[in-house]
């Protein structure tokens, strides 16, 4: 007699599940929904909605953190889950989705991708096919002192002097810090120093170059900057981008590479000994390279598996039309992906920082190599990078030994000479 | 016949009663370890879709044993143990006998003294993160970019947090000695030095050996202390093998692969854990003589 009762309320609990929604259709959105950002994207969720009165939008909350939010998608989408619906994915994670089938292309004429930035559009594509949209741009940024120098570096051994100086003189602690914990940031700050020294992780045949001369000298460059002798203090090596900010903060340094969101902190009179007395650049250059600043950001995509194909493509359209982007902008200082809104006073407005500033270093962009091992490609830089950094391996070692880890990750994969 | 009929019957029932056994255990100890095992003969990654799920064999036994950060994590572990091991069995020892002394406030010492066993793990780790991390403002020696001395406060905390446990591991043996052996060796007139190693360490043999084992067994499967106090750096210097695994297993997400170094790890602790299991019998020998 007892088990029927459970089968039958059980079965209640089934139907209760399915008939849950009220309104017929159902979408469901998964990305950052902390603080601002958070009410931020559900008031946008909201005016979707309202644009779709049969339409019933959710937010799903994923972890905050790159990594724990990265596996969640990666165990749903091979479970072939249809929701949530529309996926925010950071930016070096398109050409994996994509290859593994996990989110849908777009058709090049569903929008206009000449208005977004080419380097994040370039990372959005998989063998010629887009298959993400990009949502919010992020570039590394050199924040340097106006209370000490009067311009920012012309070159990367201007910045070495000028920091060597500062601590000489103005007897800082530091003269710059960066995220040198072993952890993708490290990557980022990596890719700065390669590009300005003109080197580069992937070729354009696909071939594996991390290991040139170029290379070298970048890591090495960074290497020596650390410690007593240096002007980068060694417990960097631990630091993610708040220490990094908060040693900036305290008026320790007198540069700092970390992300925009710094900015606004940064400014807080209350908290910072550095407010008002900071600008923003590009790395710059070593001969032989480019300033440069690594893109990160966000981009939105659709799940492969979901039941509303269509209305989770208005919905990406949606968030990624100029409007949404502006009010991102001037809510949560995140730099919209359209390149036609830096033109724009509206932006000028909303944005923080001198927008001056900003388009010099998003003209500096350099994406991180597209691939769809990307992820194991960089925990195999951060391993040899941080032996490289903390002493435990020569420069060229250390990138000998990765280039042809990765070469081997490559072979494994099935992606040799297919890398980008 | 009747009596057959029953001894059936009993069978029957017999096996009625064991089956909730046979099928718990089979399920959270049997199916794991075999699905585990059928994972480590098979290539699966979760972020290569696109090769299948093929059946590779040993290839992945083959590539552990060709991976440097696999043996040198197979290092780090046995040399964390060998070291820690002993030095918490000494310290242990220590406080053990003073507590086997103390006469008033007996409980409250004992209370005591377990305290750092009680706190979890993780909170002892990010506490002695911070110790280390303030010695590194005051001195200017960074304690973590560097790949030796990163694995002392590892240790340091994993000394602290364990000590307490071997304490009362051999306190419990202590109470079991006759006091009367005692007396009569300082008739005798044995040192204290020497009742300490004719008498209290012999027949304390099998109670040091049981802590040895829980605590060897332990610090091979070491991994929330390095997890979050050094994430396995400076590189991947302080990496224990239970920390690559987790590694390769839910970061890479490499199934297989990670499959096959969980097993790996499974692998070490049981052959040490039959060695502890002979030099226990040998123990409880000596004891008998």
């Amino acid at each position: 007699m007892r088990w029927q009762f459970a089968l039958a309320g059980l079965m209640c609990t089934v139907l209760a599940a399915c008939g849950g929604s009220t309104r017929g259709r159902h979408l469901s959105f998964s990305g950052s929904a902390l603080g601002e950002e958070g009410s931020l994207v559900r008031a946008q969720l909201a005016r979707f909605a309202a644009q779709h009165p049969d339409v019933d939008v959710s937010l799903r909350i994923t972890p905050d953190a790159a990594n724990q939010r990265h596996q969640l998608y990666v165990q749903w989408l091979n479970a072939h889950v249809p929701e949530p619906d529309v996926l925010q994915l950071d930016i070096v994670w398109t050409a994996e989705f994509a290859a593994a089938g996990w989110i849908r292309p777009f058709p090049d004429t569903a929008l206009d991708t000449t208005d977004f930035f080419p380097a994040a559009i370039e990372a959005d594509r998989w063998r010629g096919v887009l298959y993400a949209v990009p949502w919010f741009v992020d570039a590394g940024l050199l924040y340097w002192r106006t209370d000490l120098f009067d311009n920012a570096p012309s070159s990367i051994d201007a910045l070495r002097d000028d920091a060597v100086r500062a601590r000489r003189e103005r007897g800082l602690a530091s003269g710059l810090v960066w995220s040198g914990a072993r952890y993708e940031g490290l990557v980022t700050v990596f890719m700065e120093y390669l590009t300005a020294y003109g080197g580069r992780v992937i070729d354009d045949h696909g071939a594996i170059v991390v290991d040139a001369p170029e290379a070298v000298r970048a890591l090495t460059f960074m290497r020596d900057s650390l410690g007593e002798q240096g002007f980068v203090p060694v417990s960097a090596l631990s630091w993610q981008e708040e220490q990094v900010r908060f040693a900036f903060q305290n008026g320790q340094s007198a540069f700092m590479r970390n992300w925009p969101y710094a900015w606004g902190p940064l400014q807080d009179q209350r908290r910072s000994r550095v407010a008002n007395r900071i600008r923003v650049a590009p790395m710059p250059p070593a001969p032989g390279g480019r300033p440069s600043a690594a893109l990160g950001g966000a981009q939105l995509a659709i799940n492969r598996y979901t039941r509303e194909g269509d209305l989770a493509a208005s919905l990406v359209e949606f968030l990624t039309a100029p409007a949404q982007m502006l009010e991102r902008a001037r809510v949560a200082s995140q730099l919209p992906a359209r390149r036609s809104l830096y033109d724009s006073p509206d932006l000028a407005r909303a944005l923080p920082m001198p927008i001056a500033d900003i388009r010099r270093a998003l003209d500096a962009t350099v994406a991180r190599p597209v691939t769809p091992v990307y992820s194991e490609m960089s925990e195999i830089l951060q391993v040899h990078l941080h032996r490289a950094l903390t002493s435990q391996e020569e420069p060229s070692t250390a990138l000998h030994d990765a280039a042809q880890e990765i070469r081997v990750l490559l072979d494994r994969s099935g992606l040799r000479g297919a890398a980008s | 016949m009747i009596a057959r009929d029953r001894q059936a019957a009993d069978t029957r029932l017999a096996r009625l009663f064991v089956a909730p056994v046979v099928l718990v255990v089979g399920a959270t100890a049997i199916v794991p370890i075999a699905s585990t095992v059928w994972a480590a003969l098979h290539q699966r990654d979760l972020r290569l879709p696109w090769l299948g799920q093929p059946f590779v064999g040993f290839a992945n036994f083959i590539e552990a044993a060709g991976d440097r950060r696999f043996l040198e994590a197979v290092l780090h572990t046995a040399t964390f143990a060998a070291i820690t091991v002993p030095i918490e069995l000494g310290l242990g020892l220590a406080v053990a006998l003073v507590m086997h002394r103390v006469r008033r406030g007996r409980a409250i010492v004992r209370a005591a003294a377990l305290l750092p066993w009680a706190i979890p793990t993780v909170v002892a780790a990010l506490v002695w993160r911070l110790v280390f991390d303030n010695t590194t403002a005051m001195f200017g020696f960074d304690w973590f970019s560097s790949s030796r001395a990163a694995w002392v406060p590892i240790a340091a905390a994993d000394v602290w947090k364990t000590t307490p446990f071997v304490a009362v591991l051999l306190l419990a043996g202590l109470q079991t000695i006759e006091p009367e052996i005692y007396e009569s060796a300082r008739l005798d007139g044995a040192s204290a030095l020497r009742q300490l190693f004719t008498i209290t360490v012999p027949l304390l043999a099998p109670a040091i050996v049981v802590a040895a084992a829980f605590r060897t067994l332990d610090a091979l499967r070491l991994f929330d202390l390095p997890y979050v106090m050094t994430g396995g750096g400076p590189g991947t210097a302080t990496e224990p093998l239970s920390l690559y695994a987790f590694v390769a297993l839910m970061e890479r997400l490499r199934f297989g692969y990670g499959s096959a170094l969980s097993i790996a790890v499974f692998a070490l602790t049981f052959v040490v854990a039959l060695a502890f299991v002979r030099g226990l019998g040998r123990a409880s020998h000596i004891e008998a003589l």
